[in-house]
């Protein structure tokens, strides 16, 4: 199905635009880090985030869900989407359920071959309104952030735009542009609204899902109002993303038993047998997921899909003193009422997916009630001291109650 | 992957709590606490090893360090000095003289420091740590724990907290059984827990690795692995035993087993003789009663009084396993060989005396006698091998067993029948003498290939089976008989009858199936979860029978021309079938995983037979064309940490063809009580059943409830039935009919209940079995339905006190009746079973133990028949390494065993009673030979 998306989104063509160019990378700014994940060291969740806050998601009968495939906020409002029901919870910033649109609120079509069930969505803002926007298999829906259906749309990009210079400009992912007969594919896309040109970067072919296997989370992370961070597959390189150009920022070298061959991309041998690759090569790291730079702090996330427990996989590396602590030798401490902030080592949310969401300098990660009560249950000598909220859910809840949100600032300073 | 994650958090919490488990004599006790840091990485370290010593570096107390590297215990003495000691791996030991001061109740050691172990230096072992946390891995290290030096490893296992070997052998690690114990991660002489653990001695261990091994087609259920790694060099090794014993009735036996054990090879060597009715059927059972045994709290292996007849049995085997990659890990890449050779002889005697009852018609009954005595004798070879390959996506596995058996037999029939007014109407009194010898040889091969890890990859399954099964033998036989009748003596007939038999059969079978034919046809799409299969069966029988009867007449024996035969029957049968499923999958991440599919199969069943005999009336061909549909629903629930539990409904559809002994047999007249006539109209019966089955299996770590339930149902059309005609002198012939209306239903349950007491084990057990049937059948004429009715109740108690003491409590009750509408009759009976047993470690040395059971049989008709056996048993144990043992036994010590069977037939009720095995006492010594590793003095 992920394919099909794909495929409809790069038939997708833009027209609105006059002005095309291929822009190129800059690397001149360009930094080598050699990073070996084994050797991140702890550090104590206080040290490194100034707020940690966890957010129990009511459980009502109409408001049980599986786990938070996506998250985006909006506002004071929480939008899930839940894979398991293929449904998208909305929820206020105190967890509390505000309503849930599922295959019922969906309209499905006389000409439609089947019946209408979500893929995932987006929330948009249209003249200054909030939407929420349902993927469907033969269209695309708004509803209103209550709920309410407005209407159907067939031609959408289904990618996050991420804005910059106040709006000005939108930088899209996965656009082709047409010179005569000719189609050219590009992975970022600078469109500028004012000056009405769109600068392309890294090339790509269409047919590429058909090709190959492609195997990676990465894409584009916004981590300031002007600056984002773009990685893409089988590549340790970090691109930064400004309102006026794209250029390298990072080139990553890792230990070798963690690189992939020099050839891997070229080599003919490896093509449609990643997948066989990667079984073989378990700490082979495939590529970058999104990555952020908050103050000295760069973010940094692994990714392989034959995950070795041991591997340290989600880091933070001080540029300035080279200094790189490990997600899971985090230790909580009353900041975060003993309680881990991630589920890493109990569960897999945090390893599979990374942060939900960085919005308004916090991160966004969710573990499940399962893991939460037995979180709770290790801690019970610490004796902590839990906010109303926290507290509430845990005399009222149980381990199949709905997962928590947990939110933390990351120091800057 | 995300279940070995949960099992070893929940090792690790649970092992952190165990601060409790060893107790201090001390009066008055403080506690001890700290946190273990890595200060290099500036983390604290989950799962290190934190062990206090006594002074005399004796073990007092261990943990592991909890998520926050915290670790506490509690119940030390105060103002003595101990040490503490920190390891994990990859990091040099911790160690550390404290004394909690008098007048103090804690000691708080705040942060310890462990520092990483510089690669470059040697790994220099202070003390080896009582358990390690290693990779998912929770490893026991043997050495840590003093015991004696003839210690097992289950005397080693008690001594570790949460884990418990149960009185059935089963292992539990937190609650969590054990699914499989290897050694050097192979089976060890055929992973029989008991075997490992009662030989294994601990000083040739070096540790137990117990970790979590997911299935990769079904990663939900998940396995528990324990590993006993050997120490260097023990991984060689003999074991066995060598056993004699005397009693009263000239009772005897005589059994001796040695085991080999080498990295690649196993081999065993077995072999027994007695006649106390101790002769086991198959070479694991009997490996299994001959080797070594701990002084643990079970009874087992006596004498099986239930076996009818006194019999003398030697048996003798060989076994043999060879690993082709001792060293692979993967389930999917393994190579292996087992073979084995199975010899018994047995000489039995047996009498049985039989009354039954016939019903012909409402108040019009026969009343027949009938005692048989027999002597026997039976040899059998038997030897079965089995290789398996595994790699990858493929696997092969090719078995064969051939069995070659011998048997003779005498035997003298005194029969009678009497009518209503208990006037004796005709005796039919005779002998018979068999020789026979058959060979058989099976041979059964499988490939499958089945790739569900690449999901690109379209062709997912293909499975491929065949068999073949060959026999032949013959059989020498004399029948005399003499009928009189009573009443009328023209019908007197007498028989010397010799039959001379010849049967070569030869059966063959392929089977192969297309699985997941949606992605072979369309890939990934998900065409709303339907998926189909394709199969073909095709089964091909060959048999031959060649057949000389003669018959006395004066001195000579002449041919008997009308049963002497030739009879050839071919067989063809071909199904091809094809499946539709679909699959409905419903789950609710961390909370639960439902999934709930149907299968409807459509298959045809082509059958064709031609039987070829020197009797024309005998050359039949038929052809049979059947629909044989199957449906099946099958439901499961995972619910995360509780339970899982599965449902499973199925319709099947099964065709009996008739057999030519059916259709046509040759009547022989010898025993005019039981005529044997055919019908040349029969078709074939159609079964059609619905069965059922429920299961549930308890994740929680104690006070688990197991079930099992399952239930069929079925109809059989145009079954095959017996129309009898019986005359006044219970002469009967017997002819076959179709007839609708046979049905049956049955039900087998069983519930598991345990309780974890804080020293002591209870366990409870619940099992039913339901069983009905209504048969017709013409009975001179007269259409009757007899039902069939049969239940068997047993509910026991297990109690176990630490290693001392354990007490079992039986009680079991069997009803059975028998009902014909037509003829107005009922015969009932109710069996009541009690049994206690106990079993008492005095020292490790000697103990004794004693069981009872009460019988009694009510049956409806004829007299309430009670009686009690009881048991006692003393052993002792001697020797430097337990090695010897003198056992006194007294079996059946009131003398009232007894073997009573009461049979209720379509319109016929048996009582019969036969000669058992009775109270004999008996001394037996015996020696156990036990080596693992080098001699030190032959390296």
């Amino acid at each position: 199905m992920f394919r099909k998306l794909i495929n409809a989104l790069v038939l997708a063509l833009i027209s609105s635009f006059q002005v095309y160019a291929q822009g190129k990378i800059d690397s001149t700014e360009m930094l080598t880090l050699r990073i070996d994940p084994q050797s991140a060291r702890g550090a104590t969740v206080s040290q490194l985030f100034d707020e940690v806050k966890f957010i129990p998601l009511e459980t009502t009968k109409e408001s049980l869900f599986g786990n938070i495939a996506e998250l985006k906020v909006a506002g004071k409002k929480f939008i899930i989407y839940d894979y398991d029901t293929r449904a998208v919870l909305v929820f206020n910033d105190e967890g509390k359920f505000v309503t849930k649109i599922d295959a019922t609120k969906l309209h499905s079509d006389k000409e439609d071959k089947e019946k209408a069930q979500s893929y995932g969505f987006r929330a948009i803002q249209e003249d200054g309104n909030d939407y929420i926007v349902m993927f469907t298999n033969n269209n695309i829906q708004y509803f209103t952030m209550e709920g309410k259906f407005v209407k159907k749309v067939k031609n959408f990009s289904y990618f996050d735009e991420v804005t910059m210079s106040d709006g000005n400009i939108a930088v899209k992912q996965n656009l082709s542009i047409k010179k005569g007969k000719d189609s050219t594919f590009y992975k970022v896309n600078l469109i500028n609204k004012i000056k009405k040109d769109t600068i392309g970067y890294f090339t790509f072919d269409n047919k590429m899902w058909e090709k190959d296997d492609w195997y990676g989370d990465g894409g584009i992370s916004q981590y300031a109002p002007n600056a984002a961070f773009f990685s893409t597959f089988y590549d340790y390189n970090l691109y930064k993303i400004t309102p006026d150009a794209v250029s390298l920022a990072y080139k990553l070298i890792l230990p070798a038993i963690n690189t992939l061959p020099k050839d891997f991309v070229t080599n003919p041998l490896y093509v449609k047998k990643r997948f066989e690759f990667f079984e073989k090569n378990k700490k082979v790291i495939h590529g970058l997921g999104k990555s952020y730079l908050l103050g000295d702090h760069l973010y940094l996330r692994f990714s392989n899909i034959f995950w070795d427990k041991d591997q340290k996989k989600n880091l933070i590396y001080n540029i300035k003193t080279s200094e790189l602590i490990s997600f899971q030798d985090l230790e909580p401490d009353s900041l975060s009422h003993f309680l881990p902030i991630t589920d890493s080592g109990f569960g897999y949310d945090f390893e599979n997916r990374g942060f939900l969401a960085y919005e308004g300098g916090k991160f966004y990660t969710s573990y499940s009630s399962l893991a939460m009560f037995a979180f709770k249950e290790r801690s019970a000598d610490k004796k902590a001291k839990y906010p109303p909220l926290l507290e509430n859910y845990l005399k009222t809840g149980d381990r199949k109650s709905n997962p928590v949100l947990v939110v933390f600032q990351p120091k800057t300073k | 992957m995300r279940l070995p994650f949960f099992l070893t958090i929940g090792i690790v919490c649970l092992f952190t709590s165990l601060s409790h488990a060893q107790q201090t004599t001390e009066p008055t006790t403080g506690t001890i606490k700290g946190i273990v840091r890595d200060t290099v990485h500036n983390y604290v370290l989950k799962a290190a090893t934190v062990s206090i010593y006594r002074a005399d570096s004796s073990v007092l107390n261990y943990q592991l360090s909890n998520n926050y590297g915290e670790f506490k215990f509690t119940n030390l003495p105060i103002g003595q000095m101990l040490r503490i000691d920190i390891s994990n791996i990859g990091y040099e030991t911790f160690r550390q003289n404290v004394t909690i001061p008098k007048g103090q109740s804690t000691l708080d050691l705040k942060t310890l420091v462990i520092n990483p172990r510089n690669e470059t230096l040697k790994e220099v072992v202070i003390t080896i740590p009582p358990i390690t946390y290693n990779n998912d891995t929770l490893e026991i290290n043997a050495a840590a724990f003093k015991l004696d030096t003839n210690a097992t490893v289950e005397d080693l296992l008690k001594k570790v907290p949460n884990i418990t070997v149960w009185g059935d052998g089963i292992i539990t690690v937190n609650g969590k059984e054990v699914k499989s114990l290897l050694v050097n991660g192979k089976q060890f002489f055929g992973g029989d827990n008991k075997v490992i653990l009662q030989n294994i001695p601990k000083n040739a261990l070096e540790k137990i690795q117990i970790f979590n091994n997911a299935d990769r087609n079904n990663p939900l259920d998940s396995s528990l692995v324990a590993n006993l790694k050997l120490k260097k060099g023990k991984d060689r090794s003999y074991f066995g035993k060598i056993g004699l014993g005397y009693g009263t009735n000239n009772h005897y036996q005589i059994d001796g087993n040695i085991n080999f054990s080498t990295p690649k090879l196993q081999l065993s060597l077995i072999g027994a003789t007695n006649d106390i009715n101790k002769t086991p059927n198959d070479i694991n059972t009997l490996v299994r009663n001959s080797t070594f045994k701990g002084v643990g709290t079970n009874i087992e292996y006596q004498p099986d009084f239930r076996q009818t007849g006194i019999n003398k049995g030697t048996v003798a085997g060989a076994k043999l396993n060879y690993n082709f990659n001792p060293e692979s890990k993967d389930w999917n890449n393994r190579s292996s060989l087992s073979s084995d050779y199975y010899f018994s002889s047995t000489e039995s005697i047996n009498n049985n005396q039989s009354n039954s009852i016939t019903t012909l018609s409402t108040n019009n009954q026969i009343f027949s006698f009938s005692e048989n005595a027999s002597v026997g004798n039976r040899v059998n070879h038997r030897q079965n091998s089995q290789f398996t390959y595994a790699k990858k996506s493929h696997q092969l596995d090719i078995s064969e067993s051939f069995t070659d058996g011998y048997s003779n037999s005498s035997q003298t029939n005194i029969r009678n029948a009497s009518n209503n007014n208990n006037q004796l109407t005709s005796t039919n009194n005779g002998s018979s003498t068999d020789n026979s010898n058959s060979q058989n040889l099976n041979l059964r091969a499988s490939y499958g290939y089945n790739n569900y890890s690449n999901w690109k990859q379209r062709f997912k399954s293909f499975n491929m089976s065949y068999n073949l099964s060959m026999s032949n033998g013959n059989t020498d036989r004399n029948e005399i008989t003499a009928f009189k009748d009573l009443l009328n003596p023209s019908l007197n007939r007498d028989f010397n009858r010799n039959y001379q038999t010849d049967f070569k059969n030869l059966n063959q079978n392929i089977h192969a199936t297309i699985s997941n034919l949606k992605y072979l046809l369309f890939g990934n799409k998900n065409l709303a979860n339907f998926d189909g299969k394709i199969s073909a069966k095709l089964d091909l029988a060959n048999n031959k029978n060649k057949n000389i009867v003669e018959d006395l007449s004066g001195n000579n024996y002449q041919i008997n021309n009308y049963l002497s035969n030739n009879l050839q029957t071919n067989q063809a049968i071909f199904t091809p079938g094809f499946s539709i499923s679909k699959n409905f999958h419903k789950q609710l991440s961390n909370r639960y995983s439902k999934n709930l599919s149907f299968e409807l199969t459509a298959a045809q069943q082509i059958s064709y037979q031609d039987n070829k005999s020197i009797k024309n009336f005998q050359n039949i061909k038929k052809n049979y064309n059947n629909f044989v549909p199957t449906a099946s629903i099958n439901y499961s629930n995972y619910q995360y940490g509780t339970q899982q539990t599965s449902v499973s409904l199925v319709y099947n559809t099964t065709i009996g063809i008739p057999t030519i002994n059916q259709l046509a047999p040759l009547t022989d007249s010898t025993n005019l009580y039981n005529l044997q006539r055919g019908n040349i109209n029969l078709i074939e019966s159609k079964n059609k059943s619905i069965s059922v089955n429920l299961y549930r299996y308890d994740m929680r770590n104690k006070n688990t409830l197991n079930f099992n339930f399952n239930g069929a149902i079925g109809l059989i059309e145009d079954a095959i039935i017996d129309s009898s005609f019986i005359d006044a002198n219970n002469r009967r012939n017997n002819y076959l009919a179709n007839a609708n209306g046979s049905k049956y239903a049955r039900m087998y349950g069983d519930v598991r209940k345990s309780l974890k007491l804080k020293a002591a084990e209870l366990k409870f057990g619940y099992t039913i079995n339901i069983n009905f049937n209504r048969t017709p059948n013409y009975l001179n004429g007269i259409f009757n339905f007899s039902n069939n009715f049969s239940t068997d109740n047993k509910i026991s108690t297990n109690f176990t006190f630490k290693d001392k003491f354990a007490l079992e409590g039986t009680q079991s009750v069997a009803t059975s009746s028998s009902k014909q509408q037509t003829l107005n009759t009922v015969y009932k009976n109710v069996t009541l079973t009690s049994g206690l047993s106990a079993n008492y470690n005095f020292t490790k040395r000697f103990s004794v133990n004693s069981n009872i059971s009460l019988n009694s049989n009510n049956p409806s008709i004829g007299e309430t028949i009670n009686f009690t056996i009881w048991n006692a048993e003393a052993n002792y144990r001697f020797t430097k390494g337990n090695n010897a043992e003198i056992k006194l036994s007294a079996l059946d010590l009131l003398k009232q065993n007894r073997s009573i069977n009461n049979f209720a037939g379509t319109n016929t009720f048996t009582t019969s009673t036969r000669n058992v095995l009775q109270q004999y006492f008996m001394v037996t010594l015996s020696y156990y030979p036990r080596k693992f590793g080098k001699d030190a003095a032959k390296r």
